[in-house]
């Protein structure tokens, strides 16, 4: 648990970087701080492993005040995650990895053991253990880079823009990553972005942050989109928020509509176990639009609704044998009988 | 020591006499400008043709390596041995060592013009030529008064030991000293020739600033100047 | 062996032990002096620029004002090593600073939230990443200091570099040539062990090479190369 209490930081010639910030980061969740630049949110993060000192207030790291500790000792004990990974050039892969245990005095051949089981776990051939950093796509090098913070074993893990240099594909892939890790590590995890879709995909809770420093609104995802603290959180989160918050509703009531089986209108095509594999007017066969899994989201039954062209779209179980139809007005219904004060959540 | 050395500035003669200070101060200067002015009608074509084409870097690269490493006292006196005594082997020698900084200089400027730059000057329909005059030379012009600063280092350096070979300048005070063990007279020279290539160094530094657009900028601003960290700077070191 | 009536053997490893101690020195010296300048933004003002006034100096000239500074006689090798050394440091210093610099802030950063101490973030990480930029400099500083070692030999302490007044006084010019092969070819070999001495120590930088393979990075190593070229040839002939 990582807890600020008043913290302010100003700096010398006058600029303030953090007004006055309580916030409470709970153990074993990721907690997302968003703004815009010049908001402190890195500021705020890096005050957990003293590379900056508040001015006043104090930082708590599972209720022991860090101003007390010797900062290296204090970070071997910290995971640290930085936009362009930051691994050292000159060290393999695998010393990268296993640079925190080294510094804490773990035999070289061990660290070097553990750090081959790391870079499995985060999605890497253990061949690229070898090889230089450079040799790596940007990609590879930030999943390496989380390898390297998970190297110590530290219950806490700071990530300052880990994914924001890499193209919008891999950085999906390393999200996805991110949320499966956490599910088996829980660790307790501090998020910087600048991305609100990011934290809205990652967060436990989302601490948003206004320029110079202080917290507009502190919350569960689903809540910042159902219900803005006040016009910047609103403006931040975006303009089809609305949309958005559809995947943090569950789709438990949905009517689900039979399919035509004869007709001249759109047929839809199965396989021998039931699949969908697309559809057919007349002699045309058309290809499905996207599919909506039994337990998804609102927002993924109203996308398979809208995007295919038959005009309904196609729920199907978990082994992708089709359930039913979804129609666009059978979701509008339901969103308007589950709509505030708070839906049911399904992350 | 020192007062023999004041004593040696101040005497009359060494102001006015045809062995004094200022004549063989002209003649140093004049060795060093006629070899770098050589040296550049030279290394200045071929440094624009290899950079605007990227044919023949090798050339470059090879040239400033090898050219390190050859002891230029050595080249003197073989050059001497060779054509005889005079100006034509002494300014030959010293031609050599101006190539390499003003090739290297005029070629790194050219080359590392940015290449949006020369495509926008391409794409506005320039020809090769208007792109090599109007946009690729006065970008590169920072980098090549660097190297034209450093030639002149070096040959006003190296002019030093020209007395060796029996012609004037600074250097003969040293050598002459050596030979009639007069450590007065060798000291003296060497101080000047110091201040020569002290003197030089920031007259060419200032000619540097003033062709770099963004120093200029720096100068006029209100804020001090600030250390440039850029081109200019790299090819300083050790100028 | 004896060649030109002098023995080879004994001059060539004098002309060794002249040339590169001061190297060594000079390193010695200016890993701590480059490191403060490169940590301390006053130290830089005041260092970076001193070194570049001694750099300015004809080797010539130190060479005869050294006894005047150091207290030793005219024909010491104390002399030409110290002076070497000035010559060695004024070089590497910048080399340091530059090296230093070349490591990337956020390696920087990564380092010390992993928890590095200073001194172990300087030798684990800093050091070895300047390694390519620092044996470099100490390229240039050795393959300089064997071609300078020779212009001593005007003020009677040169080493190889006597085979050129000894051959000029008897105009012969197969020992000048003699000479000039010889020390052309002990700097290269000297240059040529440097150079994979750097590959031993920096394996990595090797790796990185072959990735560079797109259109901006190519231009970027060409310039580099250009500088580097340049660079290198500033100082070959401080006589």
């Amino acid at each position: 648990m990582i807890e600020f209490s008043d913290v302010r930081k100003a700096y010398p010639d006058g600029t303030v970087a953090l007004q006055s910030l309580s916030l409470t980061a709970r153990a074993g969740e990721i907690t997302v701080l968003v703004g815009p630049s010049g908001c402190g949110k890195t500021t705020t993060l890096r005050m957990v492993n003293r590379m900056v000192d508040p001015s006043s207030g104090t930082v708590r790291l599972d209720g022991v005040d860090v101003s007390t500790q010797d900062p290296p000792t204090l970070r071997r004990g910290i995971g640290y995650v930085i936009q362009n990974a930051g691994l050292f050039p000159h060290r393999t892969v695998l010393d990268n990895v296993a640079t925190v245990p080294v510094l804490l005095g773990r035999r070289r051949a061990e660290a070097r053991q553990a750090a081959g089981e790391l870079l499995e776990r985060v999605g890497l051939d253990p061949k690229v253990g070898g090889r230089y950093p450079s040799q790596l796509s940007g990609g590879q090098q930030q999943r390496v880079g989380v390898a390297r913070a998970l190297a110590g074993d530290a219950p806490v893990l700071l990530m300052d823009e880990p994914f924001s240099a890499v193209d919008p594909v891999v950085r999906a892939d390393l999200q996805d990553e991110l949320l499966r890790l956490q599910s088996e590590l829980g660790r307790t995890i501090l998020f910087v972005t600048h991305d609100i879709d990011e934290a809205i995909r990652l967060g436990d809770m989302v601490a948003v942050l206004r320029v110079g420093g202080t917290l507009a609104q502190f919350a569960p995802p689903a809540d910042l989109l159902a219900a803005p603290a006040d016009d910047f959180v609103a403006g931040f989160v975006g303009r089809d928020r609305g949309y958005r918050r559809l995947q943090f509703v569950g789709t438990g009531s949905l009517t689900l509509q039979d399919f035509p089986t004869t007709g001249d209108g759109w047929l839809l095509v199965v396989d021998d176990d039931g699949r969908p594999t697309g559809w057919r007017q007349g002699d045309e066969h058309v290809a499905l639009g996207t599919v909506h899994a039994e337990g998804g989201s609102l927002r993924s039954a109203l996308d398979a609704a809208l995007s295919s062209p038959a005009g309904r779209g196609v729920a199907v179980d978990d082994d992708g044998r089709v359930l039913g139809g979804i129609e666009p007005e059978a979701v509008i219904t339901l969103l308007h009988a589950s709509s505030s004060p708070a839906p049911e959540a399904v992350r | 020591m020192f007062s023999s050395l004041i004593a040696w500035f101040g005497a009359p003669a060494q102001w006015s006499s045809a062995s004094g200070i200022p004549v063989r101060l002209l003649q140093h200067l004049g060795y060093t400008a006629l070899a770098v002015l050589v040296g550049a009608v030279i290394a200045v074509p071929v440094g624009l043709y290899i950079g605007h084409t990227d044919r023949g870097r090798f050339l470059v690269v090879g040239l400033a390596n090898g050219l390190r490493a050859l002891p230029e006292l050595g080249v003197l006196v073989l050059f001497v041995l060779l054509l005889g005594l005079g100006l034509t082997p002494v300014t030959l020698a010293l031609m050599l060592l101006a190539i390499p900084p003003l090739l290297a200089g005029t070629y790194a400027g050219i080359s590392g013009v940015d290449p949006a730059a020369v495509d926008a000057a391409r794409g506005v329909g320039m020809t090769e030529r208007q792109v090599l005059f109007q946009v690729e030379l006065p970008n590169a012009l920072p980098l090549m008064v660097a190297g034209l600063r450093t030639a002149t280092l070096q040959v006003v350096a190296t002019a030093t030991i020209a007395a060796f070979v029996s012609l004037g300048g600074l250097g003969r005070y040293i050598v002459d000293g050596q030979a009639q063990r007069d450590f007065t007279q060798m000291a003296g020279g060497a101080i000047l020739v110091a201040l020569l290539a002290i003197v030089l160094e920031v007259a060419l530094q200032g000619l540097q600033r003033a062709v770099t657009p963004g120093a200029r900028r720096a100068r006029s601003g209100s804020r001090p100047p600030t250390p440039a960290v850029g081109t200019s700077d790299v090819v300083t070191a050790g100028g | 062996m004896r060649l030109f009536g002098a023995d080879i053997l004994p001059l060539a490893a004098e002309h060794i032990v002249l040339a590169l101690v001061p190297v060594l020195l000079g390193l010695v010296v200016s890993l701590p002096l480059g490191w403060w300048a490169w940590r301390s933004r006053g130290a830089r003002r005041v260092l970076l620029p001193l070194t570049g006034v001694l750099y300015t100096i004809p080797s010539l000239a130190l060479f005869v004002v050294m006894p005047l500074i150091l207290g030793t006689r005219i024909l010491d090798p104390v002399n030409v090593v110290v002076a070497l050394t000035v010559y060695a440091v004024a070089l590497l210093v910048r080399s340091v600073v530059d090296g230093l610099d070349e490591v990337p802030s956020e390696v920087m950063t990564a380092g010390v939230a992993m928890g590095y101490r200073p001194l172990g973030l300087l030798f684990g990480v800093q050091l070895p990443l300047a390694v390519p930029v620092l044996v470099a400099g100490v390229r240039v500083a050795a393959v300089s200091s064997f071609s300078l070692v020779a212009v001593g030999a005007i003020i009677g302490q040169g080493a190889l570099g006597t085979l050129f007044t000894q051959g000029f006084e008897r105009f012969y010019t197969a020992q000048i040539v003699f000479g000039l092969v010889s020390i052309l070819v002990l700097a290269l070999l000297i240059d040529a062990l440097l150079m994979m001495l750097g590959r031993l120590l920096a394996p990595w930088a090797a790796a990185r090479a072959p990735q560079k393979a797109g259109d901006a990075a190519q231009r970027s190593s060409t310039r580099e190369q250009g500088e580097a070229a340049q660079r290198s040839s500033t100082r070959e002939s401080a006589v």
